[in-house]
Order: structure tokens, then sequence, then C-alpha cells
């Protein structure tokens, strides 16, 4: 199968499974050729696409599994379709709660509470209701807490590939000390200057 | 000095404290306990609108920020302390309340972060799938994995939401009444009923006004429970299959009235 008509395939597949998308192994188990076909036929159809302005469409690594999405260019021209267009984004409390899950995952509602300094049941619900988060295990001892930990949508809902994407977690330690290192330089750079 | 602060400017003692930090320009390794401690009474104080449950949370904060300051103005008499419990650098009560600030501090960014990929995520738009079902063999539609729990239906029900915002009615519909679960209960078996037992989790919900959605998921949980429908996961797919189980559910609509 030459590459042009291995891409083709690959496209009309992503098409049809719209959302849910497909993973690479996926793909090659459907087209029957090697992951590594597939792997190169994603990039170059993705690069066609990227580097196309006729091309409304492009590919993206959700959670794991390819999909076909629209461009973030062409957001404005598609909200019109769309009834509600003020999308029901996370509340600054969700959000703080949703960080210490995904980074300290599995942790019971207990440990967030303890780090935020504030009760965190209503955030930690509406999480749970949204598909964010959900019931991983119980911990152990008494009480047998729940653990909660991070889903599938989670990534899907941030644009992530996998949990190894999110962004490091701030060190607010080596942040300061970072700062008095540069404070020290320019100091030296200073006294240099002037000697 | 004293000015209107708003309760869900700020998502808790610790944020507030950070704040009052910033804004003072206060080092975080070096807290004035005094100055901290007032500033901090002025604003729950300013406060007047706290939500019960939160204000006792904002009191504790307080009254550790009390004991702390007043940890730090106790001289130590030496006759009383065993020499050698005095380290040359004693433990220093704001220790704890720095430890924690600094962590909860590295998750509030973090948050941000997360919102920043939010915002950027939200200006990307995907499809549903095509259904492909009137397609598929029999036999394949029986490749099952029948471990559906409540938070694979809640995960469904997350998407199917997500895909009716991209549908705009074409026209206004007239305001119904609202529907309430026992009658979701028949139109759902009825429609199962139709499609010879069997539909997708996303067929069953041909509705694009919240209530009735959510009505309608309401409804599958019940039935689920009272074991009139069997809910599949395909290995192919995520999306949901919906079995009945029992055609005739008059003892189930009678039970649901006893019941509520």
């Amino acid at each position: 199968m030459n590459s042009n008509n291995l891409m083709s395939k690959i496209e009309a597949l992503l098409f049809v499974v719209g959302d849910e998308g497909m993973s690479v192994k996926q793909l090659a188990q459907y087209l029957e050729v090697e992951p590594m076909d597939i792997e190169a036929g994603l990039s170059e159809l993705q690069t066609q696409y990227e580097e196309s302005e006729v091309r409304g469409i492009t590919l993206k690594q959700l959670a794991g599994s390819y999909q076909i999405t629209t461009k973030p260019a062409l957001a404005d021209a598609i909200k019109k379709l769309v009834e509600n267009p003020t999308n029901q984004v996370l509340t600054a409390a969700s959000l703080e709660v949703l960080a210490i899950i995904a980074y300290k995952q599995p942790i019971t509602r207990a440990e967030v509470e303890d780090l935020r300094g504030v009760k965190s049941e209503r955030p930690i619900a509406t999480l749970v209701s949204r598909a964010l988060v959900q019931e991983v295990g119980r911990a152990e001892g008494t009480g047998r807490a729940i653990l909660y930990g991070t889903t599938k949508e989670f990534l899907n809902y941030f644009g992530l590939k996998s949990l190894q994407e999110l962004p490091p977690l701030p060190d607010a330690a080596q942040a300061e000390e970072e700062q008095e290192t540069d404070l020290f330089l320019t100091k030296f750079q200073e006294t240099f200057n002037q000697n | 000095m004293s000015y209107e602060v708003k309760l869900d400017a700020f998502s808790g003692p610790l944020d507030l404290l950070l704040h009052l930090i910033h804004r003072l320009e206060i080092d975080i390794y070096d807290i004035p306990m005094a100055e901290l401690t007032s500033q901090y009474i002025d604003h729950i104080h300013a406060m007047q609108t706290l939500e019960l449950n939160e204000a006792s949370e904002y009191l504790v904060m307080a009254a550790t920020l009390l004991a702390i300051k007043s940890r730090m103005l106790l001289p130590i008499h030496e006759g009383e302390i065993d020499e050698s419990e005095l380290e040359v650098d004693g433990p220093d009560p704001r220790e704890e309340l720095v430890t924690r600030l600094i962590e909860y501090k590295k998750y509030k960014e973090a948050a941000s972060e997360l919102q920043v990929l939010e915002t950027e995520r939200a200006q990307v738009y995907t499809k549903p799938p095509s259904d492909l079902s009137e397609f598929m063999p029999e036999e394949q539609l029986v490749l099952f994995d029948a471990n559906v729990n409540v938070y694979d239906m809640l995960s469904a029900f997350q998407k199917l939401m997500r895909r009716k915002q991209l549908k705009k009615p074409l026209h206004t519909r007239v305001a119904r009444q609202e529907i309430s679960v026992k009658e979701q209960m028949r139109v759902v078996v009825d429609v199962l009923k139709n499609r010879g037992g069997r539909a997708m989790f996303s067929e069953l919900f041909p509705y694009d006004d919240k209530a009735t959605l959510v009505v309608t998921f309401l409804t599958l949980l019940e039935l689920m429970k009272r074991q009139v429908v069997f809910v599949e996961q395909q290995h192919n797919f995520d999306d949901l299959t919906v079995l009945l189980q029992k055609e005739d559910i008059g003892d189930e609509l009678e039970q649901f009235d006893e019941q509520n």
C-alpha cells in the first residue's frame, strides 16, 4: 500500500470514529499494517493539514487516541452554530481541587481538604459529575476513604495526550532560589562592570 | 483600613493569606505575624456575607494566626526549660504555616495552568462517531465487556451533553411541561421495544433541552437498578449499549410510585 493510499484510509477511519478517536494500535489492526507505518502516515497527514490554509480540520492526539478536530483558529466561526457559546468552564475552586487530584492521585477528600484548608465536598461532587475525576480505590485503614484520580475525560477536556503531558508542578522553593541566584548574578555583574 | 471583599474572590483562608502576603509584599519566609494577623482579621470582618460553613474555616485560621503570634511573643524563661532542649535556633512557630502556604501555592499555580489548557481546548471541536450499527453483522455486536459502572455512565452522559451543545434547534420549541422519571421510564422502554430490545446509549436521548436529558439519564439509572435494562460496553468503542431485559414494567412503575 503506498503512503498516500494509507493516509486516505487513516483519514476516513478517523472521520468515522469522530470524538471516540483511535489509537495507533487500533489503526494498525484495522488497516493491517505495522504501527510504524501508521505513525508515519499520521504525522504526514498532520503536517499536510497544518500547512494547508485550505483545510479547516487537523489531527490532535487526545487521551491516547487520535481524533480529527477543527483548527483552533476557526473557533469563532463554529461558535455561531452553538446554542450556548459560554462553555461551562470550571470554577476556581473546582480547578484547584482538580489540580491537587491530578498531581497527587490517588488522594482522599480529607487530604485535599488539608492541603486547601477548606471543605472540598462540593467541588469534588462537581468534578465527579462532569466525569473528570472518579473513584480509583479505597484507602487502607479505618473508614476506607474513597481515593480519587483523574479520568480519560480529564485528558480530553484539557487537550492532553497523557498524564505525562501535565505541565510540571511549579516548585515555589525553587523559584525563590532562582530569583536569589539571579539577584546574585546581577549584583556580581554590576560589581564586575564597575571594576 | 476596610473595604468590600467578595467572598468568592478567595477559595479559602490560605488563598486569602497568599493574597495579603502578595499585596503587603511580605517575605513568605519571614512573615511579620502582627501585621499579617491584623490584616487578615480586618479582611474577615469585611466579609460580612460569609457563608456559615466557610466562615468557620476562616475563623480557625484567624485563631491559628493569633496563636502563632502569641507564641512568638513568649519570652523563654531559662529556669523552666531543660538546657538540652534549647536548640541554638529553636523551632520557629511560623514554620508549619509557611510550609502549608508554600504547598498550597504550588497547586494554586498549577490550577491556573490548567485553566489556560481548558481555554485552549475549548477552541477545538470534534464530531460524534458515525452510527455504523446497521452495517454491523449481529455477531460483531455481541462482543461486549459487561463491566459498566456508574462512572462509565457519567462519562457517557458528559460526552452526550458536549455533543448536544453543537446542535442548535432550528426553531424555538414551545415550553413543555416538565416530564417525570416515571413517564420517561415508559418512553425509554417503548423506544427499546421498537428497536428490537437494543439501542446505543446516545439513541435514547433525542432531546435538546437539558432538563429532559437529565431526567432521561436518571430514568436509565432507575431502570438499571430495577434490572429492566442492562448496560454493556463494546470493546471497540466507548459508547454504551442498552439492552432491554423486561418488556412489561407495570410492577416497576407501581413500586416506583410507592417509593417516591
